[in-house]
């Protein structure tokens, strides 16, 4: 992948694409904090922990991050977890924030692909978005429209800030030899 | 129609050496024979399948068909470089500044012998270059694959290696035909003359929006 990529999104406005770097860790940090609580509790991992930003800022040979900033400011996150042993080494993880601004406007289907491109380019064979049902449906369907195929639900998996239970859905997609399927 | 003059390369390889002109009229296509393997493969097939569509697209302004030609009067490979069609979105951009790379190909036997790029290279020379966007869209249901033994992705990675040497970058466009498949790649070339409206008029061609 060749960055910075500019795109622009469905209400015009031009977002550059591009890989986290080290410089990026305070804007990281506010751009976490801006996300509502509610879709942070979500995450496997408390992101407003400064360990946890710092670890993805400085260690990229596992977690794979791009950003899409706007004006300078970063309006989504979004990283490819890799294994480089064992049972799930051909596979990858992905998991995509967008600020809520910046929600319906196609930028997550971008960031998406960005990532779908640096799973092939990493010789990855699958890769994996565990998404709640119910909650992250929009994410749900951008990933139906890239061909990724729900493998697994897990139900009543976990639980809202309510104390509800959701179901989690397990999707993949194959990024096999034979890809064009035509 | 203005008509442009001719250029020719030699290139030899190790099948023998082959003829590589640009701008070839359709007249002198129509004096040439055309290799059977452009034709329909079992998981392809090849994006002109008769002499004579060379020859229609030689008669549209500004073209210029790229022949490769073997033995003095053999077509291997070629190569189209020529305005998008009017109902297409890369047409919208006025008056005619982008033209698309529309046909690269060379047979199956004379592949791995560095011809596209010497196609690519003759299409590129062309006068009213600096003045356009050059593109190309490759959709991977086209590609030889089977003929390549290479895998869609791998494919992809040949493309992008023939033209970025020639000032092709890999842009992001909403052109669904280009989205349906994450494999499918659109690259362009700005010539150096093109304005800076033009280049973000461009911009927001990719994404079907106007500012």
């Amino acid at each position: 992948m060749k960055y910075p990529k500019e795109i622009v999104l469905k209400d015009c406005t031009e977002v550059l694409i591009r890989p986290l770097a080290e410089a990026d860790e305070p804007a990281l940090r506010r751009f976490y904090s801006e996300i509502p609580e509610e879709d942070r509790w979500y995450m496997r991992l408390d992101v407003m922990d400064p360990a946890v930003i710092r670890g993805w800022v400085r260690d990229q040979q596992e977690v794979i991050s791009i950003i899409a900033l706007v004006a300078g400011e970063i309006v989504a996150h979004a990283r490819l977890h890799t294994h480089k042993y064992g049972c799930y080494h051909h596979q990858g993880r992905l998991r995509i924030i967008v600020a809520p601004a910046y929600r319906q406007k196609r930028l997550g289907s971008w960031m998406l692909l960005d990532l779908i491109h640096l799973a092939m380019e990493k010789g990855l064979r699958e890769i994996r978005a565990d998404l709640v049902v119910g909650v992250e449906q929009p994410a749900i369907e951008s990933a139906c429209k890239l061909d990724f195929f729900k493998k697994a639900v897990l139900e009543d998996f976990v639980i809202d800030p309510r104390g509800q239970r959701h179901d989690l859905l397990i999707m993949t997609k194959q990024l096999h030899k034979d890809w064009g399927d035509f | 129609m203005t008509a442009y003059a001719s250029h020719e390369i030699l290139a030899a390889t190790p099948l023998g050496e082959l003829r590589i002109r640009s701008f070839c009229r359709p007249e002198e296509i129509r004096t040439l024979s055309f290799d059977r393997q452009f034709g329909t493969h079992a998981h392809y097939r090849s994006l002109f399948t008769k002499r004579e569509s060379l020859e229609r697209k030689a008669e549209q302004p500004d073209t210029s068909v790229v022949l490769a030609i073997a033995d003095a009067v053999h077509i291997v490979g070629f190569g189209v470089l020529a305005y998008p069609d009017p109902e297409e979105r890369w047409a919208e951009l006025r008056p005619n500044l982008m033209m698309e790379v529309n046909a690269i190909e060379v047979n199956r036997r004379w592949r791995s012998q560095k011809v596209a790029k010497a196609l690519v290279q003759m299409m590129m020379v062309h006068p009213l270059i600096e003045a356009k966007i050059a593109y190309f869209v490759g959709y991977s249901w086209t590609w030889d694959l089977d003929g390549n033994r290479m895998s869609a992705q791998e494919y992809r990675q040949m493309m992008i290696r023939l033209f970025e040497p020639f000032g092709f970058t890999e842009y992001t466009t909403n052109d669904p035909n280009v989205c349906l498949k994450p494999e499918n790649i659109f690259m362009a070339r700005i010539g150096a003359d093109v304005s800076a409206e033009a280049r973000q008029a461009f911009k927001w061609l990719r994404f079907g929006q106007s500012p």
